[in-house]
C-alpha cells in the first residue's frame, strides 16, 4: 500500500500534490517566522527596540533542547522536498517542449508570479543558504540575538539584500498560495476569486513585513 | 412494371412486424465462445457506426482491426451532428411508442425504404439511449435529474434527446471510448491515418482490404473474415456541403467495382438550414441545427427584392411562408419540403441578403417569449458558431440560412443482415441505403449509426461467420498482390499527369455542376446536360490534373485527388439514377412529377423499388437491379404536413 | 498591380519540415485579394491552390469538419495556440481579425509528446493512449439499465457536459509554457467523475490515465492557466483542481 502511494506521489499529479502541501507548510512557517522577527521592532505588544522581547523568544525556542533539533530537521525536509521537487519539475518541463516556438505569445493567464517561480524559487534557495550561514551558524547570533540582527542589518549591503529578498518571496507567493490551493485539489468558481486577492495579500504582508525589518534597522534604529 | 432482381434478395423475415426482427435473430448462426477469438474483422471507418460495431464485436471476442482516415478515430464526422438522436422511449407520456417512431419515418422517407428494416431501427433505439447514458454520454436533463427531449423535425412528439447542440460529439465519444477501451485490452488493433483504396475478394467473399498508410505512403494488405465498411457518405461529390472535408466516396466506390450493387445515389438530402455562401473561397458549408426550427421562424420580405435589413420590414411585410403553406406542422416540416420551399422563395426573387440566396430564421419572437438565457441554453453554441462566421448577432438579428447537401441516404446496397452483394462484405451507418428511403429524418442519422454497430452487425456477421465455409486466406494471396498494385498504379497514373489544373478546381467545377443540374430540383435535360459535364470533367481531370509531391510522404493532394478520381466516376452514378427515377419522391425532385401546388409527387406504380446498380467498367452503363418494396403496415399515401 | 482589389495583401511566415526527420524551417509566402469573410483554413486553401499551381508542394495541415467540432485543426498562429480569438477553433478563425499587411507567423502544436508529422501536422496520438487506459466507462455494448433508472441532478449533468466538451485539439499542450497535458486529462476525467456512471471506475481511471499521461513525455502542471486561456471549448482550469483531489483520493484508497 505504502509502495503504490509512493509511486502515485512520484507522478506529475503527486508531486504537485506534495509541492502544495510543503508550499502551504512553508507558509506557516514563514508566519511564525515574521512573527518572530518582529519582536526585533518597537511595535506595541509585540517588539521592542532593545530587542528584550526578541531575545526571550529565541530562548524560549531554545528551551525546547531536542524538539527544536527536531522541528528544525523537519523544516529542513520540508524544505529539500520543496526545492528538489520544484527543480526536477522545472528541469522536465523544459524538456517536454525541446524544440520550441518561433513565435510565442501568451494570453495573460500567466503572471510575473507564475512564470518566475523557477526563478525566484533559485534565488530564494541561494539566499537561504546565505541566511542561515549570516545566524544560524554563526555563533555571534547565539551570544546576543537581538544585538546581533541589529548590527547585521545596520550594514546597508545586507540590509538591500535582505529587502530585495522579500520582495522575492512576496513574488514567489503572489502565485504560490493560489497555485498551491489548484494542486492540492481546491478551486471552485466562487472562491477563486477571493483566493488570489487572499494570495496575494498574503504575499504582500510578508513581503512588507519582512522587508520592514532591514529598513528599521538602517534608518530607524539607533 | 417493376422487375424484381434474382440478384438481391433482401432476407427480410416475414411475420408480424414486431417480431420479425426477434426471429431473424433466432435464426442466425451463432458462433460458439471459444471459436470468437479465431475470426478476424476488419471495420473500416471510426464514426458511430465504425466505432460502435468495432468495440461490440470485440466485446463479443472477435479480434478487430480498425482504420480510419482522421489522425484519431474521434475525430470521425459523427462529431459534427448537432442535434439529437431520436429513440422511442415516450419518456414525455405524448404518445411516442416503437411503431410511431417506424410509422413516422416510413413516410417522413417517402415510402422508399424496407418497413423491416425500420422497424428493427425504431425497436433498438431505445437500447441506444440506455448504452450511451450508461457510457457517461452527458445528455440534457431535466431538474428531476431525468433525461430531456425535445421535438424536431417531421415529428409531432418530442423524441429527441440531445447534449446542448453537440450530440453526435457526445456520442462519438462514447463509442470512441468503448473503442479505445478494446483498443487498450488488446481486442481492437486501430489503424490511424490509413484510407481504404481497394476490397479484396478471393472465392467471392470479401477477405480483406488494401490501404495506404497516408504519413509513409506504404500499401498495407490486411486480411480477414468479414469486412464492415462504415465509411459515411458521398455528400462532398458536390463539392460544397456540410459533410467534413475528408467525407469521401472512395472506400464505397472502390467496393462497388468491386462487386457491391451501388443503391439509389440520387438520395441526397439538402438540410434546410445552413450557412449561406459568403464567397468563391467558400470551402465547405456550415449546417446550423435544425432544432433551431423548433424557436426559430422562417421568413422572407412579402416585396420581392425587398433587400431591407430585416429590423426594419415591419411584420405585416414579412411572408412567414412555412407557417401559411403548411399550418399543422409549420417550421417544423420535413428537411426536404422546408429546402424545397426555401428554393421556391428565393428563385421567385424574395431571398434575402447580398446573394439573395437566403431566408430569414427569426428569433426574436422565442427571446421575447422565453427571455435570452433560456434560448443562450438551448441554441448557444450554435448562435456562437453562426456570429464567429457572419460576424453578426443572431440574439439582435435574425439568422440567414439557406440550403445545403447535407446527407446522402443512398448507398451501397445490403440485405437485412447489412450485408452487401459481396458476401461477407457489410455496410453500416450513412454508407450504407438501408433505412431512411428518400429523405431522412432529423435526428435519425444518430439513431442508425449506432443501431447497425451496436445492435444488427454484432449479430448478423456472426451469422456471416458461423454460416459459411472460410478457409484461411492470407495476404500473399493472388487477389491481394493485384489489389495492391492496382492500387499503385492508380496513385503513379495520379502523380504523372502533371497538368495544369488542381483536383481541387476540378472538384469545385463537379460540385457545381452537381448542385445546379442535380441539387434541390432535378429535370431530364438538366440531369443530361450533368451527365455530359462529369464525363468531361473526368476526361480533362486525367489529362490535366496537376499532383505535387511524391506517394512517399503525407501528400495531401494526392489523397483529394485520389478522392476526386473517385468522385468523377461516382457522380456519374448519382446522375443517371436520377435521371432514371422519374418521379419526385423525397430528396429527389424532378420537376417532371409535382402536385399542383408544387408539392413532390410519387410514382408508385413505376418507381416503389430500389435501384441497386451494378458497375459494368468505366464508359459502360451500369446495369440496374430492382428490390420492389412492400408497404404491409404503412399505407402509401402522399405524404401531406399541411 | 490594382489598387482596387478590396482584399487584403498578406505575408506568410509558415513552418515547413518534409518528415519527422527533416530539421524544418520558416518559410515566407505572399498572398494578395484575402477576403475578410474567408475562414483561416480557406486563406491555406488560396495559398495552396497558388503553390499546386506554380507546381509546389502545398502545405500539410490537419483539417476536416471546419465547424469547431471535430479537434483536427491544430495551427499556432502568431504565438497563440488557435489563434488570438477566445474560444474559437482555427477554422473558425475568420480573416476580417487580420489587417491589410499583417505578417502573420504559423507554426505547429510544439511538444515533444506530439512530434511533428510534416509541415503544420502533428501526431496527436498520444491522446489516444491516454484515453484508452481509462477514458470510459466500462459497460459492455447490450448491459446497459434503463436509461433513467439513475436519475443526474441538472447541475451534475452540466458540468459533466461542459468538460466533455473538449474536443482533443491539443491547443492546451500547445498552449502550456510547460507542454503539459493536464487539461485534456482532467476534462475527460471531470465529464466522467460528475456522473453516477462514472463513479465505479474513478479511482483506477485517474490513477491509469495520469500514469499514461506520465509515460508519454508531457510537461508538469505550474498551474499558469494558459491552457485553460487557449482551450476553444472554454474548459474550466477547475477541471484540473478536480482531477488532482480525485488523484488523491484514489492514491489514498489505493491498496
Amino acid at each position: 500500500m505504502l509502495r503504490s502511494l509512493g509511486n502515485a506521489l512520484a507522478s506529475s499529479v503527486g508531486r504537485k500534490l506534495v509541492l502544495g502541501a510543503t508550499g502551504f507548510l512553508l507558509v506557516g512557517f514563514l508566519l511564525e517566522h515574521l512573527h518572530g522577527n518582529l519582536k526585533l521592532t518597537p511595535i506595541p505588544g509585540l517588539g521592542d527596540a532593545e530587542g528584550e522581547k526578541f531575545d526571550t523568544y529565541v530562548e524560549f525556542l531554545k528551551s525546547f533542547g531536542a524538539g527544536l533539533y527536531l522541528a528544525e530537521i523537519g523544516l529542513l525536509l520540508l524544505f529539500v522536498a520543496h526545492i528538489v521537487i520544484a527543480l526536477k519539475l522545472a528541469m522536465e518541463n523544459r524538456e517536454a517542449r525541446k524544440q520550441g516556438y518561433v513565435v510565442r505569445s501568451d494570453r495573460g493567464a500567466k503572471t510575473v508570479g507564475s512564470a518566475s517561480m523557477h526563478v525566484t524559487g533559485a534565488l530564494l534557495l541561494l539566499y537561504l543558504i546565505k541566511h542561515l550561514l549570516d545566524f544560524r551558524f554563526d555563533a555571534g547570533f547565539h551570544e546576543s540575538p537581538a544585538a546581533f540582527v541589529a548590527e547585521t542589518l545596520s550594514q546597508p549591503v545586507q540590509a538591500l539584500i535582505y529587502i530585495a529578498v522579500s520582495v522575492v518571496i512576496g513574488i514567489h507567493l503572489s502565485h504560490g498560495f493560489r497555485s498551491a490551493f489548484q494542486s492540492v485539489g481546491f478551486s471552485h468558481p466562487r472562491w477563486n476569486p477571493l483566493l488570489v486577492v487572499t494570495g496575494r495579500a498574503l504575499a504582500a504582508v510578508i513581503a512588507l513585513g519582512f522587508a520592514w525589518i532591514p529598513i528599521y534597522f538602517l534608518f530607524f534604529h539607533g | 412494371m417493376i422487375q424484381a432482381s434474382p440478384r438481391l434478395d433482401s432476407k427480410c423475415p416475414t411475420g408480424p412486424i414486431a417480431e420479425r426482427w426477434d426471429k431473424h435473430r433466432f435464426d442466425l448462426k451463432l458462433v460458439n465462445p471459444a471459436n470468437k477469438r479465431k475470426f478476424d474483422i476488419i471495420v473500416v471507418g471510426t464514426g458511430l457506426a465504425g466505432a460502435s460495431a468495432a468495440a461490440s464485436l470485440a466485446e463479443l471476442g472477435y479480434d478487430v482491426k480498425a482504420f480510419c482516415i482522421q489522425d484519431s478515430p474521434r475525430r470521425a464526422h459523427s462529431i459534427a451532428a448537432q442535434g439529437g438522436i431520436n429513440a422511442a422511449k415516450n419518456y414525455p407520456n405524448d404518445g411516442d411508442s416503437v411503431y410511431r417512431l417506424f410509422y413516422d419515418t416510413v413516410k417522413g422517407g417517402d415510402f422508399r425504404a424496407r418497413e423491416s428494416n425500420v422497424h428493427r431501427l425504431a425497436e433498438v433505439s431505445n437500447s441506444i439511449i440506455d448504452q450511451c447514458v450508461a457510457q457517461g454520454v452527458p445528455f440534457a436533463r431535466d431538474y428531476g435529474g431525468l433525461l430531456d427531449n425535445r421535438s424536431f423535425g417531421g415529428a409531432q412528439v418530442s423524441r429527441t434527446f440531445y447534449a446542448r447542440g453537440q450530440t453526435g460529439q457526445q456520442l462519438l465519444l462514447g463509442a470512441y471510448g468503448a473503442l479505445m477501451r478494446q483498443v487498450g485490452s488488446g481486442k481492437v488493433q486501430m489503424f490511424p491515418r490509413r484510407e481504404m483504396l481497394d476490397v479484396v475478394v478471393v472465392d467471392g467473399v470479401a477477405r480483406g482490404i488494401v490501404v495506404k498508410n497516408l504519413v509513409t505512403g506504404e500499401y498495407e494488405r490486411h486480411a480477414a473474415h468479414a469486412v464492415l465498411l462504415c465509411t459515411g457518405g458521398y455528400g462532398n461529390a458536390f463539392y460544397l456541403s456540410t459533410n467534413a472535408k475528408a467525407c469521401n466516396v472512395t472506400a464505397a466506390w472502390r467496393a462497388h467495382k468491386r462487386g457491391a450493387f451501388f443503391a439509389n445515389p440520387c438520395f441526397t438530402q439538402i438540410h434546410p438550414t445552413c450557412i449561406p455562401v459568403a464567397g468563391d473561397h467558400q470551402s465547405k458549408l456550415t449546417l446550423m441545427s435544425e432544432s433551431l426550427r423548433n424557436d426559430g421562424r422562417v421568413w422572407v420580405p412579402r416585396k420581392d427584392g425587398d433587400r431591407r435589413p430585416a429590423s426594419e420590414i415591419p411584420e405585416s411585410e414579412r411572408d412567414y411562408y412555412l407557417e401559411r403553406r403548411y399550418p399543422s406542422f409549420g417550421n417544423l416540416v420535413p428537411r426536404d419540403v422546408a429546402s424545397r420551399a426555401a428554393k421556391e422563395r428565393c428563385d421567385a426573387g424574395y431571398g434575402v441578403g447580398a446573394s439573395g440566396q437566403a431566408v430569414f430564421l427569426d428569433f426574436l419572437d422565442a427571446i421575447e417569449r422565453d427571455g435570452e438565457d433560456a434560448i443562450r441554453a438551448k441554441y448557444g453554441n450554435l448562435f456562437q458558431m453562426y456570429e464567429k462566421i457572419t460576424d453578426e448577432n443572431p440574439y439582435r438579428t435574425p439568422m440567414r440560412i439557406y440550403p445545403a447537401v447535407h446527407y446522402t441516404m443512398g448507398g451501397l446496397w445490403v440485405d437485412y443482415n447489412l450485408e452487401s452483394t459481396i458476401p461477407g462484405l457489410f455496410v453500416l451507418g450513412e454508407a450504407n441505403f438501408s433505412d431512411h428511403g428518400a429523405n431522412r429524418l432529423g435526428a435519425s442519422a444518430l439513431m442508425q449509426g449506432l443501431a447497425d454497430g451496436y445492435f444488427v452487425a454484432p449479430y448478423t456477421v456472426g451469422g456471416h461467420l458461423a454460416g459459411r465455409a472460410l478457409p484461411e486466406v492470407d495476404t500473399e494471396n493472388p487477389a491481394f498482390r493485384e489489389a495492391e498494385l492496382a492500387c499503385r498504379e492508380r496513385t503513379d497514373r495520379l502523380l504523372a499527369v502533371n497538368g495544369r489544373r488542381t483536383a481541387d478546381s476540378i472538384h469545385r467545377d463537379l460540385g457545381l455542376a452537381m448542385w445546379n443540374h442535380c441539387g434541390m430540383a432535378r429535370n431530364e435535360s438538366g440531369l443530361k446536360t450533368a451527365l455530359e459535364r462529369i464525363r468531361e470533367l473526368r476526361v480533362e481531370f486525367w489529362e490535366n490534373v496537376r499532383v505535387p509531391g511524391d506517394g512517399e510522404h503525407l501528400n495531401q493532394a494526392l489523397e483529394h485527388a485520389g478522392r476526386v478520381a473517385d468522385f468523377l466516376e461516382f457522380a456519374e452514378l448519382l446522375a443517371a439514377d436520377a435521371l432514371d427515377r422519374s418521379e419526385s419522391c423525397g430528396g429527389h425532385f424532378r420537376e417532371e412529377s409535382q402536385t399542383e401546388e408544387g408539392e413532390a409527387l410519387r410514382d408508385d406504380k413505376n418507381f416503389c423499388h430500389v435501384s441497386a446498380w451494378e458497375w459494368n467498367g468505366l464508359d459502360e452503363p451500369s446495369t440496374l437491379h430492382q428490390e420492389p418494396l412492400d408497404f404491409e403496415h404503412v399505407k402509401l399515401t402522399q405524404r401531406s404536413y399541411k | 498591380m490594382s489598387d482596387e482589389s478590396s482584399g487584403m495583401h498578406l505575408t506568410l511566415e509558415i513552418w515547413r519540415q518534409d518528415d519527422a526527420d527533416d530539421r524544418g524551417r520558416m518559410e515566407t509566402y505572399h498572398l494578395d485579394d484575402v477576403s475578410p469573410d474567408m475562414s483561416f483554413l480557406e486563406m491555406l486553401d488560396v495559398l495552396n491552390e497558388q503553390l499546386i499551381s506554380g507546381g509546389r508542394e502545398p502545405v500539410a495541415f490537419d483539417h476536416d469538419c471546419r465547424e469547431g467540432i471535430c479537434g483536427a485543426c491544430s495551427l499556432v498562429i502568431d504565438g497563440k495556440a488557435h489563434g488570438a480569438d477566445a474560444e474559437t477553433t482555427v477554422c473558425q478563425l475568420h480573416m476580417r481579425r487580420f489587417k491589410d499587411g499583417d505578417t502573420i507567423h504559423v507554426e505547429p502544436w510544439r511538444a515533444n509528446a506530439f512530434p511533428v508529422v510534416r509541415d503544420l501536422v502533428v501526431d496527436r496520438s498520444a491522446f489516444d493512449r491516454i484515453i484508452a487506459r481509462g477514458g470510459y466507462v466500462s459497460v459492455g455494448t447490450g448491459s446497459a439499465p434503463d436509461a433513467n433508472a439513475i436519475p443526474v441532478p441538472k447541475d451534475r449533468a452540466e458540468s459533466s457536459f461542459e468538460a466533455a466538451a473538449c474536443i482533443g485539439c491539443g491547443a492546451c499542450v500547445a498552449a502550456c509554457p510547460n507542454a503539459s497535458a493536464m487539461l485534456f486529462v482532467a476534462a475527460k476525467i471531470a465529464h466522467l467523475s460528475h456522473l453516477p456512471q462514472g463513479a465505479p471506475e474513478r479511482d483506477r481511471r485517474v490513477l491509469a490515465m495520469v500514469d499514461q499521461m506520465d509515460r508519454e513525455g508531457f510537461g508538469n502542471c505550474t498551474n499558469h492557466f494558459e491552457c485553460g486561456a487557449a482551450c476553444p471549448k472554454g474548459i474550466e482550469v477547475e477541471t484540473i483542481a478536480r482531477m488532482n483531489r480525485e488523484f488523491l483520493s484514489a492514491a489514498l484508497r489505493e491498496r
